[in-house]
């Protein structure tokens, strides 16, 4: 067997760059304790951060959807309202109108009051329609002007959808086409709707009872459509609703799985460096007793 | 068997200066056990007696003539100081690597909440932000003011690439002034110890230096060195010879650093107080000067052949590394302005005018360095498909996943493996390295108390060989002043 020689100097350069390693594995889970995260660095992990990049991007979105949605909410719940207003107002008409069919028990003057309230419906309808959400009106589609509907009714807005992306390729428009509630162009250039009141404060006054039943025809036809938009509007607002808890909960998956990706588990971290610090305190031991006898400490 | 009177004398005075030799090698070892380069010397005796050849007419009827003192010698083994001079410089090629790419590493800053990764999710949610009020000046601002952002932390990354690189050609120039003088002290040393073997004189410190001096060059070029029949050493680096005898070649930086300049950095104190002027683009490449005939350090464009240690790890990361990280980043942002230019030149203004570019390069060939936010105006960022109303189409889908991102964590992936894997094989090379140099050290090592050991040894047996004098001392009495005295 080939004898070892051991000579002092190998003993102390081991012994150093022993103790140097334990002191790095200390200062390492030091690092991860004192920074709260198990990456500090790429070469840490290099998986590991590519995921906590993707995870971080992903988180970001699922927080941009959230906000997409509540904005969006905030469209659907000013359409809503208005569009409950708009039905009370067009069933008001009809009802005046109604009453203006009645023509045995109503005067010249109450047909007067009659059309006059009717055409004050009209305007209020007219104001309705350019109900805002954040100063944009809510049925002018892309319209950059501030109004849907100008004061003769006529429509001024661009028809298109304003779209709010509220989940991954998920997009939900969350205007409504105020044609498609007020009614297309009429012969005179403003929404159908207000065409339908206008003609039928002329017929009410003029007490002409085919042109009042033809605008409640006109009227009923209307109802209908906006009833329509209404439980169109209704559906994609519990859309939405269900996107913002969607993207909240994913929000909160994603955070929870970047910690555990990321942040030091304390306990384990804890108990990792205790096991460090005995190991180093048993290597400076270990040094202090290997490295101090030679054989001068045994002659005389 | 014949016996002279004072053989024996002689024989104990062999013995005395035979272990004064013995104390005086052992108190050497023990005054060197923590010299760099000391290799522990031996002193082995050789019995004095009968010739080795036995004459013809002649015999020896001696019992033994004492002992002498053979020459010192150094306890090496040469094949063991090249093992150990192939395996530190390739130590030292990967802790170059390994330092510089850690620095490169820790100047990306991800995964934080601070690097370009975080700038673009910001540029991203600043355009979905928009897309929720297309008309919002204040969202506009922002939308700039995050790709100012994006285009900081870019030029913050570009920018610790070219430091690293420039603070790594500081360091060749260094480098290779130090190459030169180590040569030029390897012939000195060489010459030194031609003249010594020639006079035949002690040169085992000449030695000792010559093995130190070899370790240093091929640390710092990876180069070979070849011992020689009179015990000198001969260099080369990459094949190339650098010190021949006791002629000292000069490594010359041939391409990549102006090489006038370059010579002209190293005032003793502040080697980098005139920075070396260098073109970024030009490879970095070598050429060694041996007596006035300049030879090229042969290099393959995949950079085989280069030097290796440390000269060789700062070429290789000025002329590969550095420059595909550079290149990598590079594409990332052209990709990432191409992208966003393509949709929002395909969209419209507040003005209801067709998108210019959103982002611009100041210097189209440096796009990670230079680039900026070409929108001058906040009504000038598009955020509408359709001219003159709030569309938001355009503002979703740059506010979408860009392609960009995904190749900008695969590039810090590609990172993190690089940096994990050379840290792993700096590791295991510094394993073998010390194992290599453990052995050597076994061999040429000082252990204190073997030197002990010999001191007694040799004590004690200088105590006996004056015993023996004093004891022949004492017989030549009788025989002198006690005998012949019959009858006075």
């Amino acid at each position: 067997m080939a004898v070892t020689r051991v000579t002092q100097r190998m003993m102390f350069e081991g012994s150093m760059h022993n103790l140097q390693q334990q002191l790095a594995r200390l200062a390492k889970t030091q690092e991860s304790l004192s920074s709260g995260r198990t990456m500090n660095r790429p070469s840490d992990d290099p998986t590991g951060v590519s995921s906590s990049l993707r995870i971080r991007s992903a988180l970001s979105d699922q927080q941009q959807y959230a906000r997409n949605a509540d904005d969006g909410v905030g469209w659907m719940a000013t359409i809503d309202t208005s569009l409950q207003s708009v039905l009370d107002q067009v069933r008001t008409a009809r009802d005046r109108t109604l009453q203006g069919l009645n023509t045995g028990s109503v005067s010249q003057a109450g047909r007067d009051a009659l059309a006059a309230e009717v055409e004050q419906i009209r305007t209020g309808l007219i104001s309705m329609a350019n109900a805002k959400y954040l100063e944009r009106p809510v049925f002018g589609g892309l319209t950059g002007g501030g109004q849907a509907f100008d004061d003769n009714g006529v429509y001024v807005g661009v028809t298109g959808e304003v779209n709010r992306v509220v989940a991954d390729g998920v997009t939900i428009a969350v205007n409504a086409d105020g044609e498609a509630v007020f009614g297309g162009p009429a012969g005179s250039g403003q929404a159908q709707l207000f065409q339908d009141l206008e003609d039928l404060a002329i017929a009410i006054r003029a007490n002409d009872e085919t042109a009042m039943a033809a605008g409640m025809t006109a009227l009923n036809a209307r109802l209908d459509a906006i009833t329509t938009v209404l439980s169109d509007v209704g559906t994609r607002y519990n859309r939405l609703n269900v996107a913002t808890e969607m993207a909240k909960d994913s929000e909160l998956s994603l955070s929870e799985g970047l910690a555990n990706l990321e942040n030091t588990d304390l306990a384990r971290a804890t108990v990792d460096l205790q096991m460090h610090e005995v190991a180093y305190q048993a290597a400076l031991a270990a040094t202090a007793r290997v490295t101090q006898p030679s054989l001068m400490d045994f002659l005389r | 068997m014949a016996s002279g009177s004072f053989g024996s004398l002689n024989t104990a005075l062999t013995a005395l200066q035979y272990q004064r030799v013995q104390m005086d090698v052992a108190s050497s070892n023990i005054a060197n056990a923590s010299t760099e380069g000391y290799a522990r010397r031996k002193v082995d005796g050789l019995t004095l007696g009968a010739p080795a050849v036995p004459a013809m007419w002649s015999r020896y009827v001696g019992t033994g003539e004492g002992v002498l003192a053979s020459d010192s010698q150094r306890m090496v083994d040469e094949l063991l100081n090249g093992r150990s001079r192939l395996e530190n410089s390739n130590l030292s090629y990967l802790d170059t690597r390994q330092a510089a790419l850690e620095r490169i590493e820790a100047g990306i800053a991800e995964p934080t909440d601070k690097g370009v990764a975080q700038a673009l999710q910001d540029f991203r949610t600043a355009w979905q932000d928009l897309a929720n009020n297309p008309a919002g000046d204040a969202q506009r601002s922002q939308v700039r003011a995050r790709g100012e952002n994006l285009a900081q932390a870019f030029a913050t990354q570009a920018r610790n690439l070219d430091v690293e690189a420039s603070d790594n050609r500081y360091r060749v120039v260094v480098d290779v002034a130090n190459i030169n003088q180590l040569a030029s002290d390897l012939a000195a040393t060489n010459k030194a110890i031609t003249a010594a073997a020639a006079v035949g004189t002690d040169h085992n410190v000449l030695l000792d230096q010559r093995d130190v001096l070899a370790q240093k060059l091929a640390t710092l070029t990876g180069g070979v060195a070849s011992v020689q029949s009179d015990g000198t050493f001969n260099f080369s680096v990459s094949g190339v010879a650098l010190v021949s005898g006791g002629v000292a070649g000069q490594v010359q930086i041939a391409g990549g650093i102006d090489p006038v300049t370059g010579a002209g950095v190293v005032v003793p104190g502040d080697p980098l107080a005139v920075p070396p002027t260098y073109d970024a683009d030009q490879a970095v490449t070598f050429q060694i000067d041996l007596g006035g005939s300049v030879t090229a350090i042969p290099t393959a464009p995949d950079g085989a052949g280069m030097p290796g240690g440390e000269l060789g790890g700062l070429t290789e990361l000025l002329n590969t590394t550095i420059p595909s990280y550079k290149a990598d980043l590079n594409a990332i942002v052209a990709g990432i302005a191409a992208d966003v230019n393509a949709l929002h030149t395909s969209g419209f203004d507040a003005d209801g005018n067709p998108g210019g570019a959103f982002f611009g390069f100041a210097d189209p060939n440096n796009p990670a360095s230079t680039l900026l936010v070409a929108v001058a105006t906040n009504a000038g960022v598009a955020a509408s498909q359709v001219a003159g109303a709030l569309g938001n189409d355009i503002a979703v889908a740059i506010g979408s996943r860009l392609a960009a991102e995904d190749s900008y964590q695969r590039y810090v992936n590609t990172m993190g493996t690089d940096v994990a894997s050379v840290k792993r094989l700096a590791y295991n090379q510094y394993a073998l390295t010390t194992q290599v140099d453990n052995t050597r050290e076994q061999l040429s090592g000082v252990n204190l108390d073997e030197e002990m050991n010999n001191l007694v040894v040799a004590q004690r047996s200088y105590e006996a060989a004056a015993r023996v004098l004093s004891a022949v001392d004492e017989m030549l009495d009788t025989l002198i002043n006690r005998t012949g005295l019959v009858g006075r």
